[in-house]
């Protein structure tokens, strides 16, 4: 197989010491920035990029994209330890890892995610060597209505799995629309709902939203139960990661449910957000035991990790083959690219193999480097938790103000991450649901985005949501996922079963 | 800790219905300025699709009569309730422990306003240890101050993110 | 009122620009880039480039710290640099969009908030149509895009750049398009590639991945004369073989889009001028020349005088535009 020749080439050039130097360089950096709320991975990148003009190309990709593992691995640590996601992917983290560390297993959850997520890397690496021809022919077949049936798709798999009562979800859901509808409507071109406020015309920020409702509403809900962390204990022994590693197989199926719905979100390109709420979405719905979801069921954090690493991994290829940029970060490592003298496009895998391939190489070894070096972290951020409360929470306080503050240096944002954890706190405490709001909030303005632009192409008729065979299979599997609830309701009503149980959450 | 408990009525108390109520009728605000802040740009449909205000119009909608149904949950469920018996959202206890977390962070962010972040992190890490936490004042200080600078090297010198800074950093020279 | 004061602040730049050419102002702490798209935006290389240059050749001696303010089409960073009435040390990069911007929509700044430092370059548009397509140049475009239904045309925005030349290239020959805006011209490059979209009218830089890959074929590029002859990009044809729409019939000279750096209005003259001076030096380098090849953009480097009138002439153009498809707010 070409694909395997080409491989091997790649191997030859990435496995130097300099180079897996460079990795771990990269990786440190990386969970350094990932961590911290108020840095991301696309802050690092352009720290380093000035530093890597000098550099070969494929030195300088290698440096990058390490710190871009690292970044997603650091993330994942937050949102587990502290209930503060780093990155919008790693919010379906929080919805299992964190009470897994309330209940005194941080150290397996932190464990249990960085291997799920080496996995869906791997996963993600994978699909990339063996189908690089395919896969970017593939991607050119989406437009928007593509997109918008995969969006559906998301909320479709996501909607429906909760407890609360569905006016609330209802409300919260719509909340994060709404906000997610501040600021330039680029249909348009014109501002929405910014009531002639200069400080909304920029929108209002994922992450303001996240740190608030997450982080602060959390440790307003820690302080007032007054529990100071006390359940949280992360030690970590070799023992324990072994004793993980022996865990994962028992996930096979999660695993691979994840894997390839992360690979198809990067490809699409989705996005590792899509993707890791789609894929915990569906780990849910068909489970066995839906009740431990949400009070740190394992398969629950083994679900996003995997799909959000799967994807982010994936979404590398459309990256180079087209040129489109996934992330922020992507984009900013696709300036490099070009300063690097590199045109990303379908014409670089035959212009520069030796790049292309010893990237693709290095996130073999990247990935595992990464997930060696974050286990050995585990002990430090352990280390964090045993530090008295009051000086702990204070510090996490400051951090999610700075956090805030740099996502727009905006000191606004800072009122409205206050605004966001009572709102968090009160929801909580009154069980609304918050996920739904972080979800509308992240893919809302993108899934309107390509309903309108859908809209556009066909002169205002809704058929062209099955104009093809692969938007047309993609809604129809969304409505169906949607109507599901409804039906196996149904079904279990007419089947005689006690209506009492019948639980149509949220529909 | 003991900061707030004192200073509140042991009685106090503020019921859950108290909150659904108040929170439904907050989110039912939102939701009708929403909708209204969407009349100017056209709800309607037309043949290139929906017009700019069209989803907000009706998420708008949906927030509001969506909060009416909780409203509408919440006093039922109250009347379902046997007289007298009261769920609680937040007792005094709770509510101080709360506040006392809270206030100072409010002051946190009014500090970071006037002060910059740097100093105001330092000030805010000093008094919670030394008044919450019990530790002694230069233990205190050696904390929020490592802190501070801390956060200085990382974001001002390392990663050059500049962070909102006041008339300390102005006076000392530092940009 | 609004135009006198520019005019005026302009007038006084461009005076001590050219009259202390060694202004005595310097930077004394670290400069802000202040840039208004996104990172890894067309804007945000624009600047970047003149980061790294200054920053290796030592330029200035203070450093330099790039911050990303694209919201809200860029009005984000606009609106940032122009609450800081005055301060020297915002240099904020932009396109033609720091003074069309507020035409189309309510923003909370006004184009006199800032003095002119320079502009830089200028970025060209193309027509560009899906390698299968079966319209081979401009005359069979333009009579494609007669017929009753016309040609999906993709685009960068709404009411931006792209769909204001698209509004043009519609007065000037009659054609019909439907503009479909997508976030960046990165996506409309892609749409096109991928056939759903007739047309886009990207810049060069956005369109060259898959055109090397012949995924996507130029028909004619909006500049006065023919581009630079560089090597060879696809199908045996160079950048110089695209001819200009004027030269296919499209009765449009040019349509260029400026990169532009301004400083908040009322910044002392000498540091305006000590800015045009230090981009004179930036755009003399060869590295700079080398982003103008790679990117395909024009070499124009303009302060002053100059950049008034070249500012002055593409808004009146482009605000008939605006006037004629009713798109000006208030």
């Amino acid at each position: 197989m070409d694909n395997v020749a080409n491989l091997m080439h790649g191997f030859s050039i990435a496995l130097t010491a300099y180079h897996v130097g460079l990795m771990m360089a990269g990786v440190m950096l990386g969970i350094l920035v990932g961590v911290l709320p108020g840095l991301g991975a696309p802050n690092g990148v352009s720290l380093l990029l000035p530093l890597t003009f000098t550099m070969d190309p494929v030195s300088a990709i290698i440096l990058l994209t390490s710190m871009y593992w690292g970044a997603l691995f650091g993330g994942s640590t937050t949102s587990i330890l502290f209930n503060i996601p780093g990155e919008p992917s790693s919010v379906a983290t929080t919805f299992d890892g964190y009470p897994m560390a309330k209940n005194g297993r941080a150290a397996h959850a932190l464990t249990l995610a960085f291997l799920s997520a080496a996995t869906g890397a791997l996963f993600g690496v994978l699909v990339i060597t063996l189908l690089s021809g395919w896969v970017a022919k593939f991607a050119l077949k989406f437009s928007s209505p593509e997109f918008f049936a995969v969006y559906l798709l998301t909320f479709a798999s996501f909607i429906g799995m909760g407890h609360s009562s569905p006016f609330k979800t209802v409300v919260s859901m719509m909340l994060g629309f709404a906000f997610a509808a501040i600021g330039m409507d680029t249909i348009s071109g014109s501002l929405r709902l910014t009531f002639d406020m200069i400080e909304l015309v920029k929108g209002i920020s994922f992450l303001v939203a996240v740190i608030g409702l997450f982080g602060l509403g959390e440790l307003l809900l820690t302080m007032e139960e007054g529990l100071r962390f006390d359940g949280i204990r992360a030690r970590i022994s070799p023992r324990e990661v072994f004793q993980t590693v022996r865990e994962l197989p028992r996930y096979w199926l999660t695993l691979l449910r994840s894997g390839l719905i992360g690979c198809w979100m990067g490809i699409t390109p989705g996005g590792p957000t899509a993707a890791s709420f789609m894929s915990y979405g569906i780990a849910k719905r068909f489970a066995r035991r839906k009740d431990g979801y949400g009070k740190g069921e394992p398969a629950g954090v083994v679900a996003p990790e995997t799909a959000d690493h799967a994807a982010g991994t994936s979404a590398i290829l459309p990256m180079l083959a087209l040129g489109i940029p996934g992330s922020a970060t992507a984009a900013v490592m696709m300036g490099g690219l070009m300063i690097w003298g590199m045109t990303p496009g379908p014409m670089l895998f035959i212009e520069r193999p030796d790049f292309v391939w010893g990237l693709i190489a290095s996130m073999y070894l990247g990935n595992v480097v990464a997930v060696v070096l974050v286990l050995a972290t585990v002990p430090l951020f352990a280390a964090i938790l045993r530090i008295p409360f009051s000086i702990i929470g204070p510090v996490i306080v400051v951090v999610c103000f700075i956090g805030a503050y740099t996502v727009d240096g905006s000191v606004f944002d800072m009122g409205l991450v206050l605004a966001f954890g009572l709102a968090g706190y009160v929801f909580k405490k009154l069980d609304y649901p918050i996920a739904p709001l972080v979800l509308a909030m992240v893919l809302g303005d993108k899934a309107e985005d390509a309903f309108r632009q859908s809209m556009i192409m066909s002169k205002g008729t809704l058929g062209i949501f099955w104009s093809n065979p692969l938007v047309g299979t993609i809604m129809t599997l969304a409505l169906l996922l949607l109507l599901w609830p409804l039906a196996s309701a149904l079904v279990q009503r007419l089947g005689g079963a006690g209506s009492a149980s019948s639980s149509v959450q949220a529909g | 800790m003991p900061m707030f408990p004192g200073r509140l009525p042991a009685g106090f108390v503020i019921t859950r219905f108290a909150m659904e109520v108040a929170t439904a009728l907050v989110t039912a605000g939102i939701g009708a300025v929403v909708a209204l802040g969407s009349l100017e740009y056209g709800t309607g449909w037309d043949d290139a699709g929906p017009q700019a205000g069209y989803f907000p119009f009706y998420i708008g909608l949906f927030i509001v009569l969506a909060s009416l149904g909780t409203l509408t949950q919440a006093v039922l469920h109250q009347r379902g309730r046997q007289r007298g018996s009261r769920e609680v959202f937040l007792n005094a206890e709770q509510a101080g422990r709360v506040l006392a977390f809270g206030l100072p962070m409010v002051a946190f962010v009014v500090a970071t306003v006037l002060l910059g972040l740097y100093v105001a992190t330092a000030l805010y890490l000093f008094g919670v240890m030394v008044v919450q936490g019990k530790y002694r004042a230069w233990q205190a200080a050696a904390v929020g101050g490592g802190t501070a600078v801390f956060f200085f090297v990382l974001f001002e010198i390392w990663f050059q993110v500049p962070i909102l800074k006041g008339p300390l950093e102005a006076w000392l020279g530092l940009h | 009122m609004k135009k006198t004061i520019l005019a005026a602040a302009l007038l006084a730049s461009a005076f001590t620009a050219g009259a202390a050419g060694a202004a005595d102002w310097k930077p004394a702490k670290p400069v802000e880039f202040v840039v208004t798209s996104g990172a890894g935006g067309g804007t945000d290389n624009f600047a970047r480039t003149i980061q790294a240059i200054v920053t290796k050749h030592k330029l200035v001696a203070q450093p330099i710290v790039v911050v990303n303010k694209g919201g809200g089409n860029g009005a984000e960073g606009y609106v940032y640099s122009a609450s800081a009435a005055g301060d020297p040390y915002k240099l904020t990069f932009g396109t033609n969009n720091q003074y069309l911007l507020p035409y189309v929509a309510k923003l909370g700044y006004k184009a006199s908030d800032f003095a002119p430092v320079a502009t830089m370059a200028l970025d060209e548009f193309l027509i560009w149509v899906n390698g299968e397509s079966p319209l081979k140049d401009t005359k069979a475009y333009v009579e494609a895009a007669k017929k009753p239904d016309g040609l999906r045309m993709g685009g960068s925005q709404s009411k931006d750049t792209d769909q204001t030349l698209v509004s043009l290239i519609s007065q000037a020959t009659g054609a019909k398009f439907t503009y479909i805006p997508f976030k960046s011209g990165g996506e409309a490059a892609v749409q096109l590639a991928g056939a759903h979209i007739d047309s886009n009218v990207n810049n060069p830089n956005e369109n060259i991945g898959q055109w090397k890959a012949g995924m996507v074929r130029p028909l004619c590029v909006f500049s006065p004369a023919r581009m630079e002859a560089g090597p060879k990009v696809a199908q045996g044809m160079g950048w110089s073989d695209i001819p200009t729409c004027k030269e296919t019939g499209i009765a449009i000279d040019s349509y260029r889009m400026p990169r532009t750096v301004w400083l908040p209005a009322g910044a002392p003259p000498d540091a305006v001028a000590f800015y045009a001076d230090l981009l004179k030096k930036v755009s003399a380098t060869p590295e700079w020349k080398e982003y103008i090849e790679r990117t395909s953009q024009s070499d124009a480097f303009m302060a002053g005088e100059d950049m008034i009138k070249f500012v002055k002439q593409d808004e009146t153009r482009a605000v008939e535009v605006f006037k004629a498809e009713k798109w000006i707010v208030q």
